[in-house]
């Protein structure tokens, strides 16, 4: 448990550093939402296939360039440990492309069908 | 519940990481809670804290959150606040000097007095500590967070003002000291030559930083395509490079696989800075000087004067020649004197210097502060937990956590305290200020 309160306050002190990024990228993404959200013919069930491919391609090009980074290496992998970190972190990557492309790609879908 | 006995068994660390998962959401939701569950305990005490480094205002902060009423003063003249375990990474090229300092008004508790001034002794007997410019403060309750004291004084010829000049170098004194050995290990690696690392006998602040510095200088040797034309030797004053033996036994069996030597029991007595010659004094008295092209000097070190010279500090067994603070190892009380506590790098306890020592035994202080202010005994108990991320090259760390006993506790259970890891390494780069800000804040 206390590993987790004190992870929770790791993201949460990572956050206030970066807190005019995040704002700017949390508006960013509220004004894609809402444009999505406001036109006809958004088609979110058929846009969730490819915008989850780009939030794969995301992950799959952030892993390799995540140690680079942090001034690592992939050579520097240790154990199931440091890959399962990675991954991790790429993941969230891919999260947040996924969030972004999944209004993007909802109103587009609704496009094609027109 | 499972209660079919065919199903497979879950371990007890496995299932104390399901329900922790389990209850993630709920602790999610209080993220921005202060940490203490309980009611305030009502008081009129007026509790001074003595240093306002990381243990003191963290303390501080727990306080402010578990007491109502009570008045705390903070005595220290230090405006700077300064991440004391980026120093290593500052010294090595790998974060700029600023990711070390803040102020440290930006950190302290609403409410509290602040007197910008430096202790200069303690009367425990009256309730009282004095300042360097003879303001005479009387408490009710007393928390020690002076930190050490680095007693360069004993390295003759020694000057911190010369750090980075003449291949000059240590880690310790200040973020400028530490940016000055990166740009002298810079300017060695470029060609190469005869580096020398020390290791003093006495208690250390950070005991891993002298490891770390000698790690990290084989690798920007090693980088600058220097490392053929080089050698490095660690001095090490004791018989040992770490105080726990299996990681000094890791640490030896890797650098004779890098090739670093090791001579023991030789303690830097004189350097003369200009001449680049340091001199090695061994138990019995011999004396033997040594040319280098870099030195890393790090000094011994002790309790601050006023400390040592109070009733307050050790006045026998191992701890007394330091002059380290008298507390109970567990429950960070002084042993004399109930209305003191210590917090920190003064404690004379067995292990533990370091930011990760305090940020598992602010929380008990203040605990147990406010239990003895409540009319109650201090409770709690502390095991002495620390942690090292050992950096063994750019790029890769061992997270190596111990106890009072030098027992491995890594935190996790799937950690290996004695791997080379990127996990360690992003631990230590990217989310160990992080934590230790929460720390700082009284949080975690």
């Amino acid at each position: 448990m206390y590993e987790i309160w004190l992870m929770l306050n790791i993201v949460w002190e990572i956050a206030l550093g970066l807190w005019p990024l995040l704002l700017a990228a949390a508006v960013l993404w509220g004004i894609l939402m809402l444009t999505a959200w406001r036109r006809a013919g958004t088609r979110w069930r058929a846009g969730l296939p490819l915008a989850l491919g780009v939030g794969v391609l995301v992950m799959a090009v952030a892993a390799p360039l995540i140690p680079g980074w942090n001034r690592s290496t992939l050579a520097d992998m240790g154990y199931w440990v440091d890959w399962a970190n990675l991954l991790a972190v790429a993941a969230g990557f891919g999260a947040v492309a996924v969030a972004f492309a999944w209004p993007l790609s909802a109103m587009r879908q609704g496009l094609a069908q027109r | 519940m499972n209660d079919n006995p065919a199903s497979p068994r879950i371990d007890p660390a496995r299932r104390r990481w399901l329900q922790a998962l389990a209850a993630a959401p709920v602790v999610a939701g209080a993220a921005s809670a202060p940490a203490p569950a309980r009611a305030a305990i009502k008081t009129s005490a007026h509790i001074v804290i003595a240093g306002s480094g990381l243990g003191g205002i963290a303390v501080a902060n727990r306080l402010a959150g578990l007491l109502d009423g009570a008045k705390i003063t903070l005595v220290d003249r230090k405006e700077e606040h300064n991440y004391q375990p980026g120093y290593t990474l500052v010294a090595t090229g790998v974060w700029p000097v600023e990711k070390v300092r803040d102020r440290n008004a930006d950190f302290q508790p609403a409410g509290i007095t602040w007197v910008k001034d430096m202790v200069a002794g303690f009367d425990p007997a009256a309730n009282a500590v004095v300042t360097a410019g003879g303001q005479r403060i009387a408490y009710d309750f007393l928390v020690v967070a002076t930190g050490v004291q680095l007693d360069f004084a004993q390295i003759e010829g020694m000057d911190v003002g010369a750090i980075g000049t003449h291949g000059l170098t240590s880690v310790y004194p200040s973020p400028q000291a530490a940016q000055a050995t990166w740009a002298a290990m810079q300017a060695f690696t470029a060609k190469g030559g005869n580096a020398v690392m020390t290791l003093p006998a006495t208690p250390l602040k950070c005991a891993g930083a002298p490891l770390k510095m000698s790690f990290m200088l084989r690798d920007r040797l090693l980088k600058a395509g220097t490392l053929g034309a080089s050698k490095i030797s660690f001095q090490s004053a004791l018989g040992n490079v770490f105080g726990v033996k299996v990681v000094n036994d890791n640490v030896l069996e890797r650098w004779q696989a890098l090739g670093i030597d090791v001579e023991f029991s030789r303690k830097l007595a004189a350097i003369d800075i200009g001449a680049r010659r340091a001199t090695f004094v061994s138990p019995e008295g011999e004396r033997q000087e040594m040319p280098y092209d870099f030195i890393h000097v790090v000094p011994p070190m002790r309790a601050p004067d006023a400390v040592k010279n109070s009733d307050l500090a050790w006045q026998a067994g191992p701890f007394a020649a330091g002059g380290w603070l008298e507390v109970d190892k567990s429950t960070l009380q002084h042993r004399r004197y109930p209305n003191v506590f210590g917090i920190g790098d003064i404690n004379g306890t067995p292990r533990g210097k370091t930011a990760a020592t305090v940020k598992k035994s602010a929380p008990l202080v203040a605990h147990n502060l406010a239990e003895v202010i409540a009319g109650r005994q201090a409770n709690e108990s502390f095991d002495g937990y620390t942690s090292c991320p050992l950096i063994t090259r750019e790029g890769s760390a061992m997270l190596i956590e111990f106890d009072y006993e030098g027992r491995l506790t890594p935190s996790l259970p799937m950690i290996e305290p004695l791997q080379d890891s990127f996990f360690a390494w992003l631990m230590k780069v990217r989310m160990l200020k992080p934590a230790y800000l929460a720390v700082l804040k009284g949080r975690v």
